[in-house]
């Protein structure tokens, strides 16, 4: 019943728009501007009531509990909460230099033409499906910091620095998190990048002018544009909290223990998700909407954030 | 010595930016360099048409993933262009509307999206409206298989928990916020003179903005559309609990296969055939992709 009235409901909807855009033109272009608004508000609104006997059960206490046990029916979410913090922090320590660097390549260093092309191969990585990460995630990244860190790890033990061999498998929370870091640059980028554009000319050659280096005027201008610099960061951070498929091939489904070594497998909440929603029954399923609840509030906050932060002067 | 920190600066950012476009390169030859191979190995042009393999079979192909990839990408991209263009007019016309700019924030939003829960939420609505619309969707099924054959059931029947349309739903979703951006962007570009020029011709505010500005962006959003369609046609992450995946030939009623779920699939499996088939079927994908971003670059190019 309640399915034939929200279908009912989307058609007069769908029915509406099309006349009033040829009536009254202005009120038919606010429904259309209102499905943006829908669609976020009905996600949060399902994922809000389908999670309700969740914290019917567990109370608040699904987000600090670390117990994930199948068959006693006791789930938390602060395993997968606290995967996802790990990860997208160390996705944007690596990622924000990296997208300094590739702003800087692009506007100060390449002739303009090479820039053009160094700016294509940067939005087709963009363009990369996810999964096409998360592949070569799992078979080449994976084992190469596998390597990497076990080669770090006898260098350590021979200088004496630590006792026990670090040791790490190709799906870690490490893994996931390099990979992330590749897979936000070019968002970071993009914003930084238009930010970096609207730099004044006449505050460029002001700053030239002081006698500054190249590189000074760089770091000039970088501070110039720091509204740009923090939206492009919680843009990216949005994202890297946010990705699915590739951290879900990478990071190794680990449920069951708290960690906070990124050398173990983890869990996000998002890979959590798409990992245990196939085959979740009973009191699983509302754990994984208020899961899902989650990440979605935390990508409306930070968006927020971002659009303020990115807008202030425009709005 | 001012000198010397600039160079050692520079060079900083230079190889910073080097590390960010690497990978790139070692993605694109890694999937190439196992990928066609791996085509080769499991049967070269059948590769297209056939199952894919199985544990104890090694040869195979991805054809109904192909098939349900396209069908699901079509759908998506129809639905989210026919959507995502007019509130992206919206968004980049009606600046000065405070809706507007609730609008394009939620927008932006959107777009910032986990693409996982947009598979959730359809899957969720699905499975609220099934019972409703069922019996309606199974009448107008034999209907249409009394009318064009039983072929028609491949395409009109009641749905299942999984199904192609579902998948298609959530790509369209998926889409929606990458055009009505890019839209959006390229309305806000349209010059002062020329928008007045516009109004005044064409009467109709309709007219004005979609008729005659329309025709002034056509290039940057036909841009918008193919670039919203390679984003699409590689998500895996909707399409999880949407099109589910099929290793046959089915109906699009039904659960149904697709590429990125095929590759999302196989390559977490121990089996080597598999894995190979999930190189070929990343080496097609990664063509699919290739290709029509070329082909928006050069679209976009001449704006």
């Amino acid at each position: 019943m309640l399915g034939l009235i929200i279908l009912l409901s989307l058609i007069f909807y769908i029915f509406s728009i099309v006349v009033l855009v040829f009536i009254k033109f202005r009120i038919g272009m606010k429904l259309i501007g209102a499905v943006s608004i829908l669609i976020i508000g009905g996600m949060a609104v399902v994922f809000l009531i389908f999670s309700l006997p969740a914290f019917e059960k567990f109370g608040v206490g699904i987000f600090f509990s670390t117990e994930w046990d199948p068959g006693a029916e006791r789930y938390g979410l602060a395993n997968a909460i606290t995967g996802t913090l790990l990860t997208s922090a160390i996705a944007i320590a690596i990622a924000v230099p990296i997208a300094l660097g590739i702003v800087v390549f692009i506007n100060e260093i390449l002739p303009r033409r090479l820039a053009g092309i160094f700016g294509s191969l940067v939005d087709l990585t963009a363009a990369l499906p996810t999964v096409l990460f998360g592949l070569w995630g799992l078979f080449v990244l994976g084992p190469a910091l596998a390597w990497a860190v076990e080669s770090f790890s006898n260098v350590l033990l021979q200088l004496g620095l630590i006792s026990e061999p670090l040791y790490t498998t190709r799906t870690s929370l490490l893994t996931a998190s390099v990979l992330l870091a590749i897979m936000i640059v070019p968002y970071a980028a993009a914003v930084i990048r238009e930010g970096y554009a609207l730099v004044p000319k006449h505050v460029e050659e002001a700053i030239y002018a002081m006698g500054a280096t190249k590189f000074e005027a760089i770091l000039i201008k970088f501070r110039y544009i720091r509204n740009y610099l923090f939206g492009g960061f919680f843009l990216a951070l949005g994202r890297a909290m946010g990705e699915t498929v590739a951290v879900a091939m990478v990071v190794g489904g680990n449920y069951y223990t708290f960690t906070i070594n990124p050398l173990d497998s983890g869990i996000t909440l998002s890979s959590l998700i798409a990992l245990q929603f196939p085959n979740a029954f009973g009191i699983l399923v509302p754990v994984l909407y208020a899961a899902a609840l989650t990440i979605a509030l935390i990508g409306i906050i930070i968006n927020t954030v971002a659009i303020y932060i990115l807008y202030r002067g425009q709005l | 010595m001012r000198r010397v920190i600039n160079y050692l600066g520079l060079s900083m950012f230079v190889a910073l930016a080097l590390i960010g476009v690497a990978p790139l390169f070692l993605i694109i030859y890694d999937i190439y360099s196992r990928g066609i191979p791996a085509i080769i190995e499991l049967g070269g042009w059948s590769f297209f048409i056939d199952i894919p393999p199985s544990p104890f079979v090694d040869k195979g192909g991805i054809g109904p993933q192909l098939v349900g990839s396209l069908y699901m990408t079509a759908i998506g991209a129809l639905i989210g262009f026919a959507i995502g263009f007019p509130l992206g007019v919206y968004v980049g016309e009606f600046r000065k509307d405070l809706f507007a700019n609730v609008s394009r924030g939620a927008v932006n939003m959107l777009v910032e999206f986990p693409t996982i829960t947009i598979g959730l939420f359809v899957f969720t609505l699905l499975g609220l409206m099934r019972q409703d619309i069922n019996p309606v969707l199974e009448n107008i099924g034999d209907a249409a298989a009394s009318v064009f054959g039983e072929g028609a059931r491949y395409f009109i029947g009641p749905l299942d928990y999984y199904n192609a349309y579902a998948g298609a739903v959530a790509l369209a979703l998926i889409m929606i916020p990458y055009v009505a951006l890019f839209t959006a962007s390229a309305y806000s570009t349209v010059e002062p003179q020329l928008r007045e020029a516009a109004y005044a011709v064409s009467g109709r505010e309709y007219n004005a903005v979609f008729v005659v500005l329309r025709k002034v962006v056509a290039r940057a959003i036909l841009t918008a559309a193919l670039l919203g369609t390679a984003k699409i046609a590689g998500e895996t992450a909707p399409l999880i609990f949407t099109a589910f995946g099929n290793n046959y030939y089915g109906e699009f009623t039904k659960p149904t296969a697709a590429v990125p779920l095929w590759i999302y699939y196989a390559s977490q499996t121990p089996y080597e055939s598999l894995i190979i088939s999930a190189y070929g079927a990343a080496a097609v994908l990664l063509t699919i992709i290739l290709a029509i971003f070329i082909i928006a670059r050069a679209v976009g190019r001449q704006i």
